[in-house]
Parts: structure tokens; sequence; C-alpha cells
């Protein structure tokens, strides 16, 4: 659950940041998806697009969580006991 | 409120014993607490915190400001200004209204200033008072404050909500909880659909609502924006403010020795200790402090501000009044919690001298920076020309010979009418030896409005040389001079 909450959150905060910056300089009227202009909403736009941004930070998150897990987490080393997963 | 400190050193008198203060062990060290009221947090495992309700000074401030910034908040939207809400960050239409200011995408400048704005005023109330935006006026703490308020209201006083959570489920706890809980969503939903009124007209959106035609990506925020109040303000509380908040992470950093922090009066009331009322502390040789660990059971982040300053404390000076309290059912004096700096602490300053020191050099910098950032941008929004306009060269259409002699270019132009009334302007040309337009150069733009036209522009075939001259165009209103726009181009001779 903290891994979770440790993923979700700082993306959800850098994709309110990266909504903003771009669609204040780009009219989601003006996109272009595979060459076609998209046929939604400035509303629908800017939602989705703000899902895309989290999902894109969210993955980010992840991998910084996934690549900080420690050696011992890698090797789930007998000696050690088990492995934290805090 | 039901639950005041004041009612309960009222039996400090009647209890003769030295332990009377002792009221309720605080949730940290309690092992008697009934297990369910651990519980497994987004990110700790906690124990839940149940603060005690307190009145004073500071929690009057607190009020003050809950109903201010929430009569701002929920009211905004609903105050009309020239026949449209006054305060509308219009997404669909890509304007943003504030009262007579109406900023366009291209005025992103603008929003950026204001971002600089409030980051700079943040840095200097920190410096000079520490989280005072947390304390007082940052959203969760205001939304716990409400949601708290409600949580008394029904379940009653700190110990009958403990005891409360350690029943096992009944008719009358589930009645509770599913009062408690509709309350709350109740406050969330009308958080949320207010929060939505400020991107779409809040009229429209509140017509919508009771004619059950609300848009499905509304009602999505909406619903949304609701639930995080809910989970923020109902069940995270502090574990927003110690886990997830950025500026709790680097406020301290703007502390200094001077800064104004809530502050337990180590050599006062230590060695502390339970005693009876009005016994003076130098004859029984201990502090001021009776440690009735009220100052603990009010804190909203369950901390002890005897421990000395902690990253978790977040300024609401519950403590002080409860500790203010104390003090006076004792017959000591008030203050042994108070407003205070590290270096009044270690100095024995008075009120004056700290006062004195709040002007210092980090102050006066923050201060002088706002102050010129913001003479700035009043100087900018003064003198902004209410008239934006865009010339392209038409990439399609090629410089290509007329009748007459002429060679012609083709221009898109674009004139943003940014004023609140209709305006009528007036386009010249310039810069090259007989250069005109051939199309219309008399345009009436209503209010906020963006005109696009095709544009022709010609000149004698003789003027100028091959290849791209400099000309110009001036676009301006015809009610007032003072409002014109020049704008550079090229015009090609093959
Ligand atoms: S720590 Fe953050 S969330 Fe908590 S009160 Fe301060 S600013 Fe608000
Ligand atoms: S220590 Fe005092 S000021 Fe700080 S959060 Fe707790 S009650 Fe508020």
């Amino acid at each position: 659950m903290q891994k979770l909450m440790s993923i979700l959150w700082p993306s959800f905060l850098v994709a309110g940041i990266a909504e903003g910056i771009f669609f204040t300089l780009v009219d989601p009227q003006e996109l272009l998806l595979f060459g076609e202009p998209v046929h939604l909403s400035r509303m629908a736009i800017y939602s989705l697009g703000f899902f895309a941004f989290w999902l894109i930070c969210g993955a980010s998150s992840l991998v910084t969580c996934y690549l900080r897990n420690t050696s011992d987490e890698v090797n789930h080393h007998p000696t050690h006991g088990h492995p934290g997963h805090a | 409120m039901t639950e005041q400190v004041t009612t309960k050193p009222a039996d400090l008198a009647s209890v003769p014993d030295a332990q009377v203060v002792k009221f309720m062990p605080r949730a940290e060290k309690s092992s008697d607490k009934p297990a369910e009221d651990e519980e497994v947090s987004l990110y700790e495992v906690r124990k839940k915190i149940h603060p005690r309700a307190v009145t004073g000074m500071f929690a009057n401030m607190r009020w003050t400001f809950v109903f201010l910034t929430q009569a701002l908040y929920y009211g905004l939207p609903w105050l009309q200004w020239n026949g449209r809400q006054a305060v509308l960050f219009d997404l669909v239409q890509r304007k943003f209204y504030i009262f007579g200011l109406v900023l366009w995408p291209q005025d992103v400048f603008y929003l950026a200033v204001i971002l600089i704005i409030s980051a700079f005023s943040l840095f200097l109330f920190t410096t000079v008072a520490g989280r005072l935006w947390c304390g007082y006026t940052c959203p969760q703490t205001v939304y716990t404050e409400i949601f708290m308020w409600v949580e008394q209201k029904i379940e009653g006083s700190r110990n009958q909500r403990i005891k409360l959570d350690g029943e096992p489920m009944s008719v009358r706890k589930f009645g509770l909880k599913a009062a408690k809980f509709s309350i709350w969503g109740a406050i969330a939903f009308w958080t949320g659909f207010t929060f939505v009124g400020y991107f779409t007209p809040i009229h429209v959106l509140g017509h919508e609502f009771f004619t059950w035609t609300l848009g499905p990506w509304e009602t999505f925020w909406v619903f949304f924006y609701g639930l995080f109040t809910y989970m923020f303000a109902g069940h995270l509380r502090e574990q927003v403010c110690l886990h997830m908040c950025p500026y709790a992470r680097f406020q301290g950093v703007m502390f200094d020795p001077d800064t104004l922090v809530i502050t337990y009066d180590v050599e006062r009331g230590e060695p502390r200790g339970a005693r009876k009322k009005g016994v003076e502390p130098a004859s029984i040789g201990k502090g001021s402090c009776v440690d009735c660990e009220i100052c603990v059971q009010v804190c909203p982040t369950g901390i002890d501000i005897r421990d000395g300053l902690q990253y978790q404390c977040i300024g609401c000076a519950a403590c002080i009044d409860a500790c203010d309290q104390v003090m006076d059912k004792m017959g000591y004096p008030r203050g042994l919690i108070r407003y205070s700096t590290e270096h009044a602490v270690k100095e024995h300053w008075g009120r004056k001298e700290v006062l004195g020191h709040i002007i210092r050099p980090r102050v006066l910098l923050y201060a002088a920076l706002l102050g010129i950032i913001v003479a700035g941008l009043g100087w900018s929004l003064l003198t902004r020309v209410p008239l934006m306009v865009n010339i392209i060269r038409d990439r399609a259409t090629l410089a290509r010979e007329v009748e007459g002699g002429n060679v012609e270019n083709v221009f898109r132009l674009q004139i943003m009418n940014t004023a609140e009334q209709r305006r009528k302007f007036v386009m010249t040309v310039g810069g090259m030896d007989g250069v005109s337009i051939a199309t219309t150069t008399r345009f009436e733009i209503d209010p906020a409005t963006t005109a696009t036209e095709v544009l022709r522009v010609q000149a004698p075939a003789d003027s100028g040389h091959r290849g791209s001259n400099p000309i110009y165009f001036e676009v301006r209103a015809e009610d007032n001079q003072d409002v014109f726009v020049h704008e550079k181009a090229v015009f090609i001779q093959p």
C-alpha cells in the first residue's frame, strides 16, 4: 500500500503540473492523433490528457521504486531473513 | 463545543492526589487502547489520532480563516461581473476571466508571474512566522477543521470517540458513523461541485445538475475532487502533511533562528510533574509544566511539542490555547507554550526584541523582491493593450502578379479583441512604396473574441527589391487611438 502511494501520489502532482504547462501552450483542438484531428471535446481531451500524464509519470515512479530495492530484496538472501517490503 | 479544556481542570481542586492532571494517556504510549484503533493507512500503520477540541484565541483565529477562505471559495464562482461569471477559468473557450481581466493563452506570462508572487509570499510568511500557511489557510487544515467539527458534533468528545471506535459494531455505532460519513460526503460533494464551477460556468453547471444533464467529464471531476476532499480531510488528515505535502518538506530551509515558531519554554517548564492547583513550582522544585499532556491531546499531528520543534508541527497553535488554559487554572502566567524564536528563548528576549528582529536581511530581501515583482505586474497590467494581432504569410499561396502591374502576397490575419466591449479596428500597412491592402481594412469584433481574416496585400512590381521586403501593419481601435498594435511582416517580390 505504501509503495503504491509513493508511486501514485508524486506522479499525480507532476502530472498536474505537466498538464497545466502542456495545455496552456497547446490548444487541444489543434492536436493531431495519427495525423487526424482529434474528434473529442476540449474537456475530454484535457481529462484524458491528465490521465495520460499521470500514467507516464506513474511509470517513471514505478521504475524508481523498482530500482531502489535493496540488494537484499533482489537476492532474497536466506541468511538475512525476510526481505523487508517496507 | 462540548469538550473544552476549561471543563477539565475544575476537578483539580476536588481531587487531592498529585496525579489529578493525568486525564488521558497520550496516543502513542497507551497500551490499553483497543487494537481497532490501529489502522493500516495509506502510508503507515498508524494510531488513529483523535484530537481533543480546543478553544481560545488561536482557535478563534483558525475558525475566522475557515470562514473567510470558505466564503471566498464557495462564494466566488457565483459572483457576476459584466454579465458573466466574475472568476472563471474557462477551459473550453481557453480564456481566464478574473473580474475585469481576461487572460488568453498568450498571456501565460501573467499566470507565471502570479505563481511566482504566491511562492515569494509563502517564503516571506514562512521566514517571519513559520508555518502560518499550514496553520490557518491551507485547504488541508481548513477542511480537516470542518470535518473534525462534524465528527465531534456527531460522535462526541475525544474520549467518547475513542470509546466508540473501540466498541464492536452496533446499531448505535452504525447510525453515528453513517450520519458522519453522509455529512462529510455532502460537504465533499459541494466542494467538488464548486471546484468544477471555476472551470465551467457554475450557473450552467447547477442547471445541468438539477436536470440530470451534467456532462460525463464534469460529473467525473465533481466526484473526483469530492473524493479527494473526503479522503484528505476525513481519513488521511495529518498524513497528508507528513507524507504527501511538498511544502512541508522544504519549509524548514526558510527558517532561521529569528523565525517565530511554536515553542515550549523548556527552561520554565522542566522538570515537569503533576501537582495540586495553586502550588508554586519553585516550592516543590519543579517547572511550570504540570504534565497534563493536554497539549499532546489537542495536537492534530499527534506530536509532543515539549520535545522541541519538529517537522511534523504544522504550527496550528492548538497547543498554545490548550496550555494557556491549563496555566490559567493553575494560576501560573500564560505562555509556557508560545510563539517565540530560537534566539528569543536562548537570550531571554521579551516581546519587543522578538518583534524588533523580524526585520532582518533575509526578510528585507524577500519583501523587496516581492515588492518589485508585484509592482512590475501591476504596471504591465495597467499598460496592457487589449488587442493582439497575429499575421502570418499564407504559405499555400505564392506571391503572384495581379492586374495593374501589382504583386500580391496573401497573409492570414488574427485580431483578438481582448477588451470587454465590441470594438471597431482599422488596419493600415506601410514600409514599402505603394503597398496597400486589397481586402477590407475595417473590422468590428465582439468582446473577447478572435476574428480570422485572409489579407491580400499588393505592391507595385517595381517597388522594393527581389526577395523579402520588410513591411509593417498597424491595427488601431477607432474609439481609442492608444489601443494599437504594430506588427512586422515580410512582403515577397518574385
Ligand atoms: S503541511 Fe502541507 S498539507 Fe499540511 S497544512 Fe501545511 S501546506 Fe497544508
Ligand atoms: S505541536 Fe502544537 S502547533 Fe504544532 S501541530 Fe501540534 S498542536 Fe499544532
